[in-house]
């Protein structure tokens, strides 16, 4: 009998691990203030909810909840994602396969392409104008795929030329308006007037690098946009003649003659800006806190991004960041519409700024902080982000053309590799990725 | 207790063990075959179709994969060979030492208990142009180097700092087959007036062989592995020198979401070096005893395989209390 009793317990232990993996649907009472005549909303965010960004989602879920009680109910969930980029995108990936996707989900700004293209997430319900016109154009353009509206964004973000101040001054270098950017040619003239006096101070007139990961394709497509050239088609599914035009080729060219002349050192060398010895620094809109309060004797300031000889004055400056999106896995489209608009809102992104330090992505969330109005290099920032900004290219192969930009730079560039080649084999690499989706 | 309720009370201790490991161990093993063979994708499993043998043929046709194929295969040359040696050699030096003998221990083994992506930042910090590293070769005379940022020093700075990191597991693990060694040999040499290399040669090598092939078959699998080290320190360049099959299969896989063709490389990939491994004890295995008495031999290994777990664990927990 008493064996038969430990049988059962252990059975039960089972029983019980088992049932833990299966999965709920949740009815009104079982989440504090999910009443009866709700419709339910799920969301899931890429973050903690012990960290400032995670409070601020929080607070913008309860708030929605408050704001449409009687209405819809949204339940958050916060799915952490670890520096590599997993966590996050395994759960999507894994819930794609067992059909369990929450209404609403964060995605990253590059990757709104590819989750449209499979389905993943669904366009939104049409938005009048007027709701349109909260956003800046950027974060429009950044959700919108094929004429279509899928995601928006409470958070855009922005990478800044930084200048040390005293460097140029000492070069009799004045940094110019941000509707007159230095051209390549100018910028050239300008590095070989700092250039003795980086040296002299033990480092280079640029502090840069094409790191492997996102931040090169984020720091440096400028470039290669305000010379005409472009990475993938406007449809983003052919890169042959796109990727590889001659365009593209000057603007690697232009790169190698910063490290020929010595300009940038061809290998990272940590903190090379911050310790005063360069005198340009391409990083994000972070970087404009980091400085000031870790590094006092920098004088900082923001110059706009160079632009090429052959700017047509067109978008070329970086954005992007995540945005909420409506997954495939919602029935209830208005509902998850309503909640991708609220977390993205005024209120929304105001409260994601205040906690983040994040560029709001609504017009009315930069009046309320004088941040941008009084602080000249946060105001630089936006004032190139709301008239210059560009989106990421927008196809369903990115990982593979950020990849593919990021190594083009690192081989020519850096390790000496002809250009030409390094490009036409990027061109094929990308255009077996892209089979999947032309059919060929 | 009847023999039947026996052994239901026993399926019913291992039954959810087993469940788990079906769950989270053999299914996947067995779904990744299977995916091999399709060109399944992370984003859009409907669209799964079976493609057959075409992913095994595109694998060995994919210049990224043969690259680090055979950045993976330098790693191992140069890893295996410097750590096992490296190990044997600080194990028989702490043996020796009479003075400060677990200080070394604990020194020599720290690395191992500190986590790889912290141990990679601090190398890149060593490796940097202006770090320790250059400092000292700067001390020499000698003129910077690039290390981690030029391509062809990459890969060698990344394998002696793994090296460095691993050496100390493996040094743990002889220091207990030395300490194993019956004293009397070495008395009974002494008498003959047999010199330090004949013992060497002669009494401590066939002594601690059977480890010496578990040593290098375990830090073969872990070179192959490597992974961490140049995700954190290179992110897989310059020029992919430093890019390794794992990583391959990662950026495949969670990237590109390609989970058909990671799972391809994957096969691909332990099927290299399970027949390595194969190789690998076969070609050590001493020629006489296979001959003579290759059951006999095959159950040494073994026991000896076990006396030596219970060895390293009870000398890990000393290392930790120490520490």
């Amino acid at each position: 009998m008493k064996h038969k009793f430990k049988s059962a317990i252990a059975a039960l232990l089972a029983g019980v691990m088992l049932g833990g993996c299966t999965s709920m649907v949740v009815h009104p009472g079982d989440r504090p203030g999910f009443d009866e005549g709700e419709e339910y909303l799920s969301i899931w965010v890429h973050s903690i909810e012990d960290t400032d960004e995670g409070q601020a989602y929080r607070e913008s879920v309860d708030a929605f909840n408050k704001e449409y009680d009687g209405k819809y109910f949204a339940d958050i969930e916060f799915v952490p994602r670890n520096d590599s980029g997993g966590g996050y995108a395994d759960k999507i990936n894994a819930s794609v396969m067992s059909g369990d996707l929450p209404d609403v989900i964060t995605v990253d700004g590059p990757n709104i392409s590819a989750y449209a293209a499979n389905g993943i997430i669904q366009p939104l319900s049409p938005l009048s104008d007027e709701q349109r016109d909260v956003y800046l154009p950027s974060i429009i353009e950044q959700g919108t795929v094929d004429g279509k509206l899928y995601a928006l964004g409470a958070m855009e973000s922005s990478v800044g030329l930084y200048v040390n101040k005293d460097i140029l001054e000492k070069a009799g270098v004045e940094i110019p308006d941000k509707a007159h950017p230095w051209t390549w040619s100018e910028f050239l003239e300008i590095l070989a007037k700092v250039k003795p006096i980086t040296d002299e101070l033990g480092g280079y007139p640029i502090d840069m690098t094409f790191p492997a990961g996102e931040a090169t394709i984020y720091f440096y497509a400028p470039f290669f946009w305000s010379n005409g050239g472009d990475f993938v088609s406007e449809d983003g599914l052919t890169v042959d003649g796109v990727f590889n035009s001659e365009e593209n080729a000057e603007t690697v060219e232009f790169f190698k003659t910063l490290v020929a002349d010595g300009y940038m050192s061809p290998v990272a060398i940590q903190d090379l800006f911050e310790s005063g010895r360069a005198a340009f620094k391409f990083d994000g809109a972070w970087a404009v806190n980091n400085i000031t309060s870790n590094y006092p004797d920098i004088n900082l300031g923001v110059a706009p991004y160079v632009v090429s000889d052959n700017w047509d004055g067109g978008r070329y400056t970086p954005t992007g960041s995540w945005a909420f999106a409506a997954s495939s896995g919602t029935d209830n489209i208005d509902g998850a519409t309503a909640l991708v608009q609220y977390m993205s809102g005024v209120d929304s992104s105001i409260r994601l700024m205040e906690k983040t330090n994040s560029m709001p992505s609504t017009w009315a969330a930069y009046e309320t902080n004088d941040l941008f109005t009084s602080d000249p290099n946060y105001k630089a920032l936006y004032d190139q982000l709301s008239t210059y900004g560009h989106p990421r290219s927008k196809t369903p192969v990115y990982p593979q053309v950020s990849t593919s930009v990021q190594q083009v730079l690192e081989n020519s560039v850096l390790s000496g590799h002809d250009t030409k080649e390094t490009m036409d084999k990027a061109v094929n690499r990308i255009n077996k990725k892209l089979k999947r989706y032309t059919g060929q | 207790m009847t023999k039947k309720s026996q052994s239901l009370l026993g399926m019913s201790f291992f039954g959810p063990a087993l469940v788990l490991l079906c769950i989270f161990l053999f299914l996947p093993m067995i779904l990744t075959l299977v995916f091999s063979f399709t060109d399944f994708f992370a984003l859009n499993p409907n669209l799964i179709h079976f493609t057959g043998l075409s992913n095994y043929f595109e694998v060995f046709q994919d210049e990224d994969f043969v690259m680090a194929f055979l950045n993976t295969v330098k790693f191992v040359l140069i890893i295996v060979p410097c750590q096992c040696l490296g190990a044997l050699g600080l194990a028989m030096l702490i043996n020796k030492v009479t003075y400060c003998k677990k200080y070394f221990k604990v020194a020599f083994f720290i690395p191992v208990v500190m986590s790889l992506a912290v141990v990679s930042n601090l190398w890149i910090q060593i490796y940097s142009p202006e770090g320790i590293m250059n400092a000292i070769l700067g001390f020499f005379g000698i003129e910077a180097q690039p290390f981690i940022n030029s391509a062809s020093q990459a890969l060698p700075s990344i394998a002696f700092m793994s090296v460095w990191q691993g050496m100390g597991y493996q040094m743990i693990i002889f220091l207990g087959a030395l300490q194993g060694i019956n004293p009397a040999l070495y008395e009974a040499a002494d008498l003959d007036h047999a010199s330090a290399w004949r013992k060497f040669i002669d009494i401590t090598l066939p002594e601690i062989k059977p480890i010496c092939i578990f040593v290098l078959i375990t830090v073969t699998i872990g070179a192959f592995r490597m992974l961490v080290q140049p995700m954190v320190m290179t992110g897989g360049g310059p020029s992919h020198s430093t890019y390794t099959v794992v990583y391959d299969i990662y950026e495949t896989g969670t990237v590109n979401w390609e989970i058909g063709m990671a799972s391809t490389l994957a096969i691909v990939f332990a099927f290299f070096v399970m027949i390595l491994t194969v190789i690998q004890n076969v070609v050590t295995r001493d020629k006489d005893e296979f001959n003579d008495k290759p059951r006999h031999n095959k159950r040494r290994m073994k026991s000896i395989g076990r006396m030596f777990v219970k060895d390293t664990e009870a000398e890990y927990v000393d290392q930790s209390r120490e520490a």
